[in-house]
């Protein structure tokens, strides 16, 4: 009886096995040859000094990260990025959890709205940080000449940081939204409806129901933002040039990778770079994986 | 089951259109050669075929869409007498660097491309480039004489050429007639020192725009020509020494923060957001100091073609002591092309006087051939291009550079701006930089 089942198992097992393979055989693929090599080595390059066009690689051991803890530069980089995403993460959630929920209400016109929000995310960066140069221009910007001040929004150090992080908020927020709207839908409403029977106002209707039922919705949220907000990159790139006051101030982890790995050709210590990065990553990850079993409800 | 077999079958449908297409490209890919072959082969008897010019075309690689359609008139040329057709592709100049790298790495550079300063060396250094030193020698049409000096030095390693000088450019200083009409200031000329045109700065500055703006990160438009103008020098001809400590390199870096400082040049934070040659194309400024590849951007902007005009840089003592510091990119190949014999008579047609002649002609750019950029003078008819063509005259320093030039040129860039905000005084910032850059010398 028990080797007659156990061989039942064995055989439709081995069957889902290869048909579950073989679908998934492409995708595989695709992430082998163009995210996990690459990765693995990625690792492998960061103990290594680059010589010139790939060839005379020398290997260092552990002297590129010698190097990157003594690194200043680094450093501060590390800390602008986390500047940008100290903004950038808290304010396009909470900012993108209020559109959702006045969304997810019956109101006139909902879809344009849902469309106008949504509408930054399937613009190019690029395109995105060209308009918004010119708008923080601080001789010929609209900002400053509608309200007759003189700020320089991208080039005073100590904000230039804080102005990138708006445009990062602006154009994240539509889809930070759709995903709170997706999570709303599964919300009963009857809990609404006994809670405004106990006598609760949208704000406690807010705080006690919606948010702690989309917790792992917010909870997904925060983690792929924040990730994404440490690989802050491309809109920096675009507004921050090497002779703008505020270039030590705003240059990112990715852009310190990118400046060494492509403009200097030093992959090695590019490399390093960016390892150091995925240990920062990892590491706020694997934090909010624990903190988790204090906020999040599934079910 | 019936789903089972539905998979099945779906899945058998999916391969077998895979092997559809497979077997349909696999010929098709077999066919181009044959067909390249074909066209190729007629050329083959042609008198002037070269080498094993079968294999087709070359391939060129430039980073400028402006001298696209003129380069590709001057290649035509060369088909025409050689049978090798060529094509130019453009990529634009952050690209451009990637894909050379990438392309030197890997082995697959394309035929014939430009060269560059900046990185030079480094491709000559790891026998990338094609050596031309025998076949220049024994060519009729290239002598390296014939071409400015600087340009030769800088594609040479070692005793080797690796590259023929294609063009050469100059700086010179482009001002806004209107503004210079409505402040009641004379059109600057060839009488003009630095001191006329800071005092000229001064009075063309108002509420509505600024006098002169410098631009910051491009020492080649800037500090670099009044440093050698007034006597100092940016690095020691053995390329060992910085010259930025030099009491003249500092002062005539202090001419620009002076002017700064009382407010003829607007302040670092301005031209890093606005490039000088768009506040010069806006109105926002009278005067901003260009190199010629500049042209076809003013000559392609409306405001720039009705008020500005060019002329040539000031002197400090004597016109003797008019500086413009200039650069030149090359013509290089493959050391691995597939058909360098092809390659090599590209490049020899390319320098010859008589494309060189062709391309000032075409207004492509100012030729690196020596007395052959006359023509270049009519190429717009909008502009006195004798501002930028008069610059040849005068005393031309090669832009300096060493093996890693990029190091200490950033870091000078990073180094300065404490100098344009007045945060910390010039020479304080200056000996700080020679510092730094003799530290990176040494590293070379």
């Amino acid at each position: 009886m028990k080797t007659r089942e156990k061989k039942k198992i064995s055989s439709r097992q081995k069957s889902e096995f290869i048909w579950g393979w073989l679908f998934i055989l492409p995708t595989m693929l695709g992430l082998i040859v163009l995210n996990i090599y690459p990765m693995i080595d990625t690792i492998r390059q960061s103990f290594y000094k680059t010589g010139d066009f790939g060839k005379g690689n020398v290997f260092v051991g552990l002297d590129n990260y010698k190097k990157v803890f003594g690194d200043t530069e680094v450093w501060q980089a590390l800390l602008n990025t986390l500047k940008y995403a100290v903004v950038e993460v808290p304010f396009s959630i909470v900012i993108a959890l209020l559109l959702a929920v006045m969304l997810n209400k019956k109101i006139k016109g909902r879809d344009v709205f849902r469309t106008i929000f949504f509408l930054p995310m399937v613009v190019a960066p690029a395109a995105i940080a060209m308009v918004w140069k010119w708008l923080y221009n601080s001789n010929f910007g609209l900002i400053n000449n509608t309200f007759h001040i003189k700020v320089n929004w991208i080039s005073d150090p100590n904000i230039a940081i804080y102005s990138i992080a708006v445009i990062g908020i602006w154009s994240v927020i539509g889809y930070n939204m759709v995903l709170f709207l997706a999570g709303l839908q599964e919300v009963p409403r009857d809990y609404y409806e006994a809670a405004s029977l106990d006598g609760a106002n949208g704000w406690q209707q807010l705080i006690n129901i919606t948010i702690p039922l989309i917790s792992p919705t917010i909870f997904f949220v925060l983690v792929t933002r924040i990730i994404a907000a440490m690989q802050v990159f491309d809109l920096i790139y675009m507004l921050i040039d090497l002779n703008n006051p505020a270039w030590k101030k705003t240059q990112s982890l990715v852009f310190l990778f990118y400046k060494y790995s492509f403009e200097k050709s030093k992959n090695g210590y590019g490399a390093t770079v960016v390892v150091v990065l995925l240990a920062v990553i990892m590491v706020f990850t694997v934090v909010q994986l624990i903190g988790q079993k204090k906020w999040v409800h599934y079910d | 089951m019936k789903k089972k077999v539905i998979a099945i079958l779906l899945s058998a449908v999916t391969v077998l259109s895979m092997i559809g297409c497979g077997s349909q490209s696999a010929p098709g890919q077999e066919a181009a050669p044959e067909a390249a072959q074909e066209v190729a082969a007629p050329e083959a008897d042609a008198p002037q075929s070269i080498g094993n010019s079968v294999e087709g075309e070359l391939s060129v690689t430039i980073w400028d869409e402006g001298q696209r359609e003129g380069l590709q008139k001057i290649i035509d040329e060369w088909s025409a007498q050689s049978g090798v057709k060529a094509t130019i592709q453009v990529v634009d100049w952050n690209n451009y660097w990637t894909l050379l790298e990438a392309g030197a790495t890997g082995g697959e550079l394309p035929d014939v491309f430009w060269m560059h300063s900046n990185v030079a060396q480094k491709y000559m250094e790891n026998d990338l480039l094609l050596d031309l030193t025998d076949k220049i020698a024994a060519s009729d049409k290239i002598d390296m004489k014939n071409y400015y000096e600087g340009i030769v030095n800088l594609y040479q390693s070692n005793g080797k050429q690796y590259a023929v000088p294609k063009d050469i450019d100059t700086i010179a200083l482009w001002y806004n007639k209107t503004i210079f009409d409505e402040m009641g200031v004379a059109y600057p000329d060839d009488t003009w020192t630095w001191d006329d045109f800071a005092a000229a700065a001064k009075k063309l500055t108002n509420d509505d725009h600024w006098g002169y703006a410098i631009a910051p990160g491009n020492n080649q438009e800037g500090y670099y020509n009044t440093i050698y103008s007034m006597g100092g020098y940016v690095i020691s001809d053995d390329k060992k020494t910085s010259g930025m400590d030099d009491p003249n390199s500092i002062k005539a870096v202090k001419l620009f923060t002076d002017m700064i400082a009382e407010g003829s040049c607007p302040d670092l934070a301005t031209v890093s957001e606005t490039a000088p040659n768009e506040l010069l194309c806006t109105g926002k400024t009278a005067m901003s100091i260009n190199g010629s590849w500049m042209l076809a951007g003013y000559r392609d902007n409306e405001y720039a073609a009705a008020n500005c005009d060019v002329a040539v840089l000031p002197y400090t003592k004597s016109p003797e002591d008019r500086v413009s510091i200039y650069n030149g990119l090359g013509w290089a190949a493959a050391a691995n092309g597939k058909n360098i014999d092809a390659a090599w008579s590209l490049i020899e047609y390319l320098g010859s006087k008589e494309a060189q002649l062709k391309q000032a002609e075409l207004g492509v750019t100012m030729s690196a051939y020596i007395g052959t950029s006359d023509a270049w003078v009519n190429s717009v008819k909008a502009f006195d291009l004798n501002g930028h063509m008069k610059m040849l005259d005068s005393k031309l320093v090669f832009r300096p550079y060493s093996r890693d030039t990029t190091v200490w040129e950033d870091m000078m860039i990073e180094k300065l701006q404490d100098a344009w905000t007045g945060e910390k005084p010039v020479d304080e910032v200056c000996k700080d930089i020679a510092a730094e850059m003799n530290a990176a010398l040494a590293e070379e």
